[in-house]
């Protein structure tokens, strides 16, 4: 694609700024099922989203297949000013113009292994779950994951940024069967070297997960002590974040509507969203934008500090974008996105907050969160999963129960925050958090 | 997308290898996405998006490369690259397959496509809504509304000699309105579509769909907490279909009954609903949101029966699920694009209509709850486990319906709560959702009369 005739053309056209936004990526899975190589699937695909604005209004198109013929090109423009002409908004859009910044830099060595390595360590992965314990069923799945993403943000004010990143995953379900029951769990392990693997470990750890959850039943419906271990937490508090959107919050569509500098959370709570978090698996430089990313607290002690704008957002409420100018893919819109966004850990691990809360409820997995969660009020009702805890230890299991409340709510009752925060292969991510109550419905 | 003797030599190469089946899945979309918020337009974005799958098949093994600028050299590639994996390919030699091209009746004919009127007319629709769900109370602060417009080309070719193209036309009004009464805000949604161009919206009015959603936000205001704990429910039609759809439905599908991963797999011929129970999987009503006239491998869509009168009758069965199953397959493979392998999903999936009036599922009620519209779900197949949640609902007391609770979701295991529906009345419909699984984000109805459930446990937070 030539860039430059597009950018060019544009201009020609009066048009007040064009957006050229590339997003490529290529995979290599590989599954593996009964002993055999189940599936394998290689893609490469190129995207491109034309960002245009037009007397002060914007207009996006999304595009696969794209050429640099001038009738092509005409045509195109003219489509999106045809767009911009009905958005009847009274803002005023611009583009970005080109900030300097000091690259974060860090050492991301990825090792690719060859199939036949691959192959053979989903084997080993199948072979040592189905040895883990005879009331192991069946390995419900295992498989290798191999993805290069890539992106390029040019516009007519400069801005000219790309950058690639690699990511390499390796997973597995299990299924164990007791007294008819059929319980399953899965693992996932971010892998830079194969070489390095151990299967071993990483089969315990589905093998126990399904094991575990045998025998699991409900308790009666009550408010409990709880904990939210931390996937559980990740997932909940992942599930909203979209409560820190300067977007929402300018629409009045946010719980922290007018919440600026109040008291939001328990003062034990304190939220950072850092792009260029060194210990988290994903990095950037800038956001979709090309705007670049800092680190920023948006809730200090349980004060909420800032919020999270894109360029839009951020002019719309006469502040700043905070380089949180994110899209779904190549083909979504600029939204407002936090990008490795944490609960900061405390002091104590997961077995501290047990012994802590004597009694209670350890809520281990969440289901059904793209239904049960109201964006506007934050009040939640859940599938869960888990364990119960007496006098500080695990005792059994417990499964289909739910558990409900209202979020703003629930973190002003934190107890304790534990210290096990893992970013794993997430740009969110919480550690595991005690709670002084919580609505749970079973039996 | 590619000439004919492209993809008759390019499926020739594909079987010049280990492969015995090999298959070839062009699509070209259009969408486009108005979004408007207080009536004013926020944004119109549009996606062209082209491309092609490629997938071949040995015994159950399955290999697939997909890629967009489908053309040439970058083809080729993809294919060696897949008849690698299948194993060495030593003296085989490439002959072109055959291609005849079948049509089947079109069952989802268009009147007014989206691209026929120009996009004022197009926003007009997305204002109607809005207009009607402000004026419906004065307590309406805020509307915001969507309105999505598809249209899908697809066309596949396989060894076998198949050549066969769809067009799939969606239309889709995605409305929400927000209410407010002093601090208390509360939102209130209404999602209808269907397999049918702009005509749909003189059928289904968009004052309908403002004033729906407006209702729904305003009767939230009032809301209480919802009561936990096992009760008897009544769940309302239309979308109210989502408990069969996370409950049962996907437990249907060849994806893990194939690999013994469903809790229904083996039980072809028992019972596995209560008697007056009856649901049916059928992708060619007329225009429906999850209609097509071919599946994503070219096989024709049709009718399934999946229970009669608590008897499972059949699954839902893929190209390749049907062959692990030794079962033919069912004309239920679907995918979201050329980015995803299809696999066996729903289309439009409902418990069919039966005998009891409305008003009857209510008596004898001590305390309960009555599920007026629903937000989504999800099931782990494996377990059964499965949850839906209630977006309206209110208490039911002593058989009479009457304070509004604030939302909670609903648990069980599948294979319980089939047994325990006691009552089905007469007032089938359906309501649109988008299912998700491993093939993708897939457009889907669900669907009921308003049903009675003896026992599921409900997930609010009032303990009394």
């Amino acid at each position: 694609m030539n860039k430059q005739a597009w950018l060019d053309r544009a201009k020609e056209k009066g048009f007040d700024g064009l957006e050229i936004y590339r997003g490529h990526s290529a995979e290599r899975s590989v599954e593996w099922f009964g002993g055999q190589m189940d599936s394998f699937v290689t893609s490469d695909v190129t995207g491109t989203s034309l960002r245009a604005v037009i007397g002060g209004k914007t207009a996006v198109l999304a595009l696969e297949k794209i050429g640099d013929d001038p009738a092509e090109i005409d045509g195109t423009l003219d489509l999106l000013a045809a767009q911009a002409a009905i958005v009847s908004t009274k803002e005023t859009d611009t583009l970005r113009a080109p900030e300097k910044t000091e690259e974060a830099k860090r050492d991301s060595e990825w090792k690719v292994p060859g199939a036949d390595e691959i192959l053979a360590a989903l084997a080993d992965v199948e072979k040592e779950i189905l040895a883990y314990d005879p009331r192991i069923k069946q390995v419900t799945e295992a498989g290798w994951q191999d993805s290069v993403s890539g992106r390029e943000i040019v516009n007519s004010l400069g801005v000219d940024v790309r950058d690639e990143g690699r990511t390499q995953i390796l997973y597995a379900g299990a299924a164990a069967e007791e007294n008819g029951e059929v319980k399953n769990d899965f693992n996932v392990e971010v892998v830079r070297d194969l070489s390095k693997f151990d299967p071993k470990a990483f089969a315990e750890k589905a093998a126990k997960g399904a094991l575990e959850k045998l025998g699991g039943s409900p308790v009666p419906s009550g408010a409990y002590k709880v904990i939210f271990e931390r996937k559980a937490m990740t997932s909940l508090f992942g599930a909203l974040t979209d409560m820190f959107s300067g977007d929402l919050i300018g629409k009045g569509l946010s719980p922290l509507k007018d919440k600026r500098d109040g008291q939001i959370f328990s003062e034990k709570i304190t939220v950072v969203d850092d792009p260029r978090c060194p210990d988290a698996l994903r990095m950037a430089n800038y956001d979709d934008e090309g705007c670049p990313t800092r680190k920023k607290i948006l809730v200090e002690n349980g004060v909420f500090k800032t919020m999270l704008h894109n360029t839009k957002s951020g002019a719309r409420m006469g502040m700043e974008s905070t380089g949180n100018g994110f899209r779904g893919g190549y083909a979504s819109p600029v939204g407002v996105s936090p990008f490795n966004c944490a609960i900061l850990p405390g002091e104590k691990s997961l077995e501290e907050l047990q012994a802590e809360m004597g009694d209670g409820l350890v809520i281990t997995n969440l289901a059904g969160l793209h239904a049960g969660l109201n964006h506007v009020t934050t009040d939640f009702s859940l599938q869960c999963s888990g364990y119960l805890v007496k006098d500080g230890k695990r005792e059994r299991s417990v499964a289909l129960v739910t558990v409900a409340g209202n979020f703003l709510d629930l973190m002003k009752k934190v107890v304790s925050v534990g210290s096990d925060l893992d970013w794993e292969y997430r740009t969110v991510a919480c550690p595991s958090i005690a709670f002084e109550s919580c609505a749970i419905a079973g039996a | 997308m590619l000439k004919k003797e492209d993809l008759s030599r390019i499926l020739g190469r594909c079987m010049a290898s280990e492969a015995d089946f090999a298959e070839i899945y062009e699509e070209e979309e259009v969408s486009e996405t108005v979004s408007s918020l207080n009536a004013e337009v926020e944004n119109v974005a549009r996606t062209v998006k082209s491309g092609a799958g490629i997938r071949l098949y040995k015994g159950v093994q399955s290999v697939y490369g997909y890629l967009n600028d489908a053309e040439g050299e970058r083809l080729d590639a993809i294919v060696d690259d897949l008849r690698r994996a299948l194993g060495e390919t030593e003296g085989k030699t490439a002959s072109d397959i055959a291609l005849t091209e079948k049509t089947y009746p079109n069952n989802n004919p268009v009147e007014k496509d989206f691209e026929s009127v120009s996009l004022a007319e197009r926003t007009e629709i997305v204002f109607r809504a809005e207009r009607a769900a402000k004026g419906y109370d004065p307590r309406i602060v805020k509307t915001k509304a969507r309105l999505l417009n598809v249209r899908q080309k697809v066309r596949i070719a396989n060894s076998e000699g198949l050549l066969v193209s769809d067009v799939r036309v969606r239309t889709r009004l995605m409305m929400e309105a927000f209410a407010a009464e002093g601090d208390n805000f509360q939102s209130g949604g209404y999602n209808p579509g269907a397999g049918k161009g702009l005509e749909y919206w003189e059928e289904k009015t968009p004052e309908s769909v403002g004033v729906e959603a407006a209702r729904s936000a305003v009767v939230m205001l009032s809301a209480k907490d919802c009561p936990s704990g096992k009760m008897p429910v009544v769940i309302d039609n239309e979308f109210g279909g989502v408990i069969f759809h996370e409950a049962c439905g996907h437990s249907l599908e060849a994806t893990s009954v194939s690999r013994n991963q469903s809790v229904f797999a083996g039980k072809l011929g028992q019972r596995i609903a209560a008697p007056c129970v009856s649901a049916v999987d059928d992708g060619t009503i007329p225009g429906a949101w999850g209609s097509e006239n071919v599946d994503d491998e070219g096989t024709p869509q049709r009718r399934r029966v999946l229970i009669e009168n608590g008897i499972l009758k059949s699954y839902m069965i893929d190209r390749l699920g049907g062959r692990r199953m030794g079962m033919e397959p069912t004309g239920s493979s679907r995918r979201q694009s050329y980015e995803f392998e299809p696999t066996s999903r729903m289309s439009n999936t409902f418990i069919c209509a039966g005998t009891d009036s409305f008003e009857s599922l209510f008596e004898g009620i001590e305390k309960g709850l009555y599920a007026k519209t629903m937000g989504g779900g999800s099931v782990n197949p494996m377990t059964g486990e499965f949850n839906f949640s209630v977006r309206e609902g209110y208490l039911i007391e002593n058989g009479k319906v009457t304070t509004p609770v604030k939302g909670a979701s609903l648990i069980g295991s599948g294979a319980e709560i089939l047994m325990n529906i006691e009552k089905v009345s007469d007032n089938l419909a359906r309501g649109q959702g988008m299912c998700g699984s491993s093939s993708g984000s897939i457009p889907t109805d669900v669907g009921q009369p308003a049903i009675r459930v003896s026992s599921i446990t409900v997930g609010g937070t009032a303990n009394e």
